[in-house]
C-alpha cells in the first residue's frame, strides 16, 4: 500500500463555476444582460420585477427565471404580465446553482432576450456563493427588515453591484435609519450603486429603469 | 446552509483528482477557506463527515486552512488590520476605500490517498 499526495489548487466549486462560464458565453452570444436578484423572502423581488416589466417590457424583450422552494406562484405572476418565465423548484435547497439555470434554459424558451432576471431563492446567505453566469448581482433590502441587515449579512451587500432599498413608502412607519444603512452599504462596497425605491408610489423607479437600460446599452456596445 | 452542497462538490473534486492519478482510498484532503468566502468551516466539516460516511472513503480527514484577507489603504499606503467579523472596506483612519486581497478562497489544495499502484508513480505529484 503506497501513499500518494497530489498538490493542486482547484476551485472547490469548479463544476458549478465551469457551468457559469458556459452560461456567460451563451448570454454573450444572445446579447442578453443578466441580473441575479438576491434578498430575504418578502423584500419585494417579484413586485419590483412586475413594476419593471410594466415600465420596460415594451422596449426590451425580457425573461425571468424564478427560484423558490415550492409553488409556481412567482412565475405565474410574471407570465400574467406576458413575459416568459421558468420556475425552478428547489424542494428545500436554499440557493440556485448554474446547472439549474442551464436546465431552465433547456426547458423553457427564454432566449433570445435582451434582459434576463434570475430571482434567487429568498435568502441573504447561501445564494451569495454561487455564480449563475450573471452580469450583475443585485441585493434587495426592504425597510421593514431592519436597518442592521447589511452589517449582519455583509457578504451579499459587499458583493452586489447594485443594492436596492425597497418599500421606501413605509419609511415613515418603521424605525429604519436610511442614512446609516447607506453608509454601512457604502463601507461594505465602496463602488456599489444604491437605489431607494417603492413599487407602490413609484419613487426611485425611473432611476432603477434608467440604470437597467444603461447597463443593457453598455453590454450591447461591448 | 450551503456547506453540505459545498462538501459534496469538494468530495467530487477529490475523487476526480484520485482518478486522474490512479486509484485508491482518500486519506487527507487539505482545502483553503477564506474568511470572506461566506463558508463556515465547522459546518463544512460536519458536511464532509456526512458525505464520506459509510462509503469507500469513510474516515478521510478534511483539513481546513482558514485564509485571512489582506487589506491595504491606497491613500495611507498601509496595511490595515481587519477586525474580527467586520467586512467594512473603508480605511478607519482616512475613509478611503480599501484594497482587499484574498480571503475569498474556496479551493482544494492537496489530496492524499492510499493506493496499490506501482511505486514509481506513487510519490509526490504536483499540478
Amino acid at each position: 500500500m503506497m501513499k500518494k499526495l497530489v498538490t493542486i489548487r482547484r476551485k472547490a466549486l469548479a463544476a458549478s463555476e465551469e457551468q457559469a462560464d458556459k452560461l456567460r458565453e451563451r448570454f454573450a452570444d444572445s446579447g442578453t444582460l443578466v441580473f441575479n436578484l438576491i434578498s430575504s423572502p418578502g423584500s419585494g423581488k417579484t413586485t419590483l420585477l412586475e413594476t419593471t416589466i410594466g415600465r420596460m417590457a415594451e422596449v426590451y424583450k425580457m425573461a425571468v427565471i424564478e427560484g423558490d422552494v415550492a409553488t409556481e406562484r412567482d412565475a405565474d405572476r410574471i407570465r400574467a404580465m406576458g413575459v416568459p418565465a421558468h420556475q425552478v423548484l428547489t424542494s428545500g435547497a436554499c440557493h440556485l446553482d448554474a446547472r439549474q439555470i442551464e436546465t431552465a434554459l433547456e426547458a423553457t424558451d427564454l432566449l433570445p432576450a435582451d434582459i434576463l432576471f434570475i430571482e434567487n431563492v429568498g435568502n441573504l446567505i447561501c445564494p451569495t456563493t454561487y455564480d449563475l453566469g450573471e452580469d450583475f448581482k443585485i441585493a434587495l433590502l426592504s425597510v421593514t427588515e431592519g436597518d442592521d441587515k447589511p452589517i449582519k449579512y455583509p457578504a451579499i451587500f459587499s458583493r452586489a453591484d447594485i443594492t436596492v432599498i425597497t418599500k421606501s413608502d413605509l419609511l415613515p412607519y418603521v424605525p429604519f435609519d436610511l442614512d446609516t444603512v447607506m453608509a454601512h452599504i457604502s463601507s461594505l462596497n465602496p463602488t456599489g450603486v444604491i437605489l431607494v425605491v417603492s413599487s407602490t408610489t413609484g419613487e426611485g423607479i425611473d432611476l432603477w429603469c434608467d440604470l437597467i437600460a444603461s447597463r443593457f446599452e453598455a453590454k450591447r456596445r461591448s | 446552509m450551503h456547506e453540505m452542497g459545498i462538501a459534496i462538490e469538494i468530495y467530487r473534486t477529490c475523487r476526480e483528482v484520485v482518478r486522474e492519478h490512479g486509484q485508491g482510498r482518500l486519506q487527507t484532503v487539505r482545502i483553503a477557506v477564506g474568511e470572506l468566502a461566506a463558508v463556515e468551516p465547522d459546518l463544512l466539516k460536519f458536511g464532509w463527515e456526512a458525505v464520506i460516511a459509510d462509503g469507500p472513503d469513510e474516515g478521510a480527514e478534511l483539513e481546513i486552512d482558514f485564509c485571512r484577507a489582506d487589506q491595504r489603504c491606497p491613500s495611507c499606503g498601509e496595511a490595515k488590520k481587519r477586525s474580527e467579523g467586520s467586512w467594512f472596506r473603508i480605511c478607519p483612519d482616512c475613509g478611503a476605500p480599501l484594497e482587499v486581497r484574498g480571503g475569498d478562497e474556496l479551493d482544494v489544495l492537496e489530496v492524499s490517498f492510499e493506493t496499490d499502484d506501482e511505486p514509481a508513480e506513487a510519490s509526490k505529484t504536483q499540478e
